[in-house]
């Protein structure tokens, strides 16, 4: 008996002191803030997948409400890729193929007095993102497009695409970069749902499939 | 006692057979998505048109079409028509099927009815418990009908055109049952052009459509 309460006297204090030490801040943890989401977007995993639909955003400001009509502040568009979980020699996860079409209404964007148009003409990679609050399925895409009022051609973009949930109006999100030609559709503020850097669907929706 | 297991042994495979084959074909059951869109349609005695159009290829995928300028005759001036089809059925995850038109500047019957810019969504989904399809994200901008500014029609408002016939703004209509299937038709502008229809005495008695215009057209459906 007496060993054993000697045995308790030294363990004790390991063990307290170990459950202090697990509560400790970790300093390399990812630990979201109070009331607001974690950073997005930043993981990745190269499985099969597939994301269809699409719909319109009301960027600025990219929100669930509609700008007015009169406006013309909104994009719409339509977006589908497949990818079956593949990657080349550098690691990049491929694209089994895909499409875009994107249409930017702002008065702004007009370009030889027509509106923005985006035209994919290769789907170049595509992966799983798996750090969103995306409920249905998260990624992270792009390629090469084309834009149809120039017809300037090969230039890079990528997509961030988020299902989250239906329907899709008010939960999914979309963002958009073509960095040639400084154009971009992008939310970045976390408190705006879905997952930044996408803005929300005023209409249509994102259907994700985790398989191809 | 041995015919008895027998028995009940053939008893129990003719109960669960079937019933592996039914789970099996829930879970296996075809589904389908469908959409198309367009931007302009014009249909009368004289004149049968439809531009730009998309459907959405058989597997799903997307297509889509543009018009810088649509004319019909007298009918229709639009400009910066474009139609988008996206979809994809899966019969495990579910059904997805969106449709868009979207014009610029519209014109119908030389002025009698404008507007500055036309956005027609249909949607339908199939998953996550939801059976459903929507209209969300479909407006009309700066619209004039017949000297009269119209602001946010309603769904299915109809306004009378004296002479012409009438015009039904936001138009919808609803297929499937919601429960297995589910679809929807927006048609933004559709002018039915009528005629009367003179009784013997030359008054008249009625109207009979002999036309229809259509501006901003998106369906889509999925089971």
């Amino acid at each position: 008996m007496f060993k054993l309460r000697n045995l308790a006297m030294l363990t004790a204090p390991v063990a307290i002191a170990l459950t202090a030490w697990s509560c400790e801040r970790q300093p390399n943890a990812v630990a979201p803030a109070i009331g607001t989401p974690l950073a997005h977007f930043f993981q990745f995993q190269c499985t099969p997948f597939k994301m269809t639909g699409g719909g319109r955003i009301d960027y600025p400001p990219g929100t669930a409400e509609k700008n007015p009509p009169a406006s013309h502040e909104y994009e719409t568009f339509g977006a589908h890729v497949m990818a079956s979980g593949l990657t080349d020699q550098n690691g990049t996860c491929l694209a089994d193929k895909g499409a875009l079409e994107w249409i930017d209404h702002r008065p702004e964007f007009r370009v030889n007095g027509h509106p923005l148009n985006l035209h994919a003409t290769e789907i170049t990679f595509a992966e799983v993102a798996t750090d969103t609050d995306c409920k249905d399925g998260a990624a992270h895409w792009g390629g090469k497009l084309r834009v149809q009022n120039t017809g300037q051609e090969d230039l890079d973009f990528e997509v961030w695409d988020c299902d989250n949930g239906e329907p899709g109006v008010g939960h999914d999100g979309f963002a958009i970069s073509v960095p040639a030609i400084d154009y971009a559709v992008m939310c970045p503020d976390p408190d705006l749902p879905p997952a930044e850097p996408t803005c929300t669907l005023t209409g249509g929706n994102r259907q994700f499939h985790p398989t191809h | 006692m041995k015919i008895d297991t027998m028995w009940r042994a053939i008893g129990l495979v003719a109960i669960v057979l079937p019933l592996s084959g039914m789970t099996g074909t829930v879970a296996g059951q075809m589904r389908a998505a469908n959409a198309q869109a367009f931007g302009v349609s014009v249909n009368t005695p004289t004149v049968n048109q439809t531009s730009p159009y998309a459907v959405l290829p058989a597997g799903g995928a997307l297509a889509q079409d543009q018009g810088q300028t649509v004319a019909v005759a007298d009918f229709v001036t639009a400009q910066d028509a474009f139609v988008i089809v996206t979809g994809d059925a899966d019969p495990t995850y579910g059904s997805n099927a969106v449709s868009s038109a979207t014009l610029g500047a519209v014109s119908l019957l030389n002025g009698l009815i404008t507007t500055d810019g036309v956005v027609a969504i249909a949607t339908s989904t199939l998953g996550d418990g939801l059976v459903a399809s929507d209209a969300e994200g479909s407006s009309l901008s700066n619209l004039i009908v017949n000297g009269t500014a119209v602001s946010d029609p309603a769904p299915n408002t109809r306004i009378n055109l004296p002479g012409v016939g009438y015009v039904v703004l936001n138009e919808q209509s609803a297929t499937g049952d919601g429960v297995t299937t589910s679809g929807i038709t927006v048609n933004m502008i559709h002018v039915v052009l009528q005629q009367p229809i003179l009784g013997a005495l030359g008054q008249v008695t009625g109207y009979q459509t002999v036309g229809n215009i259509i501006v901003g057209s998106a369906t889509s459906n999925v089971n």
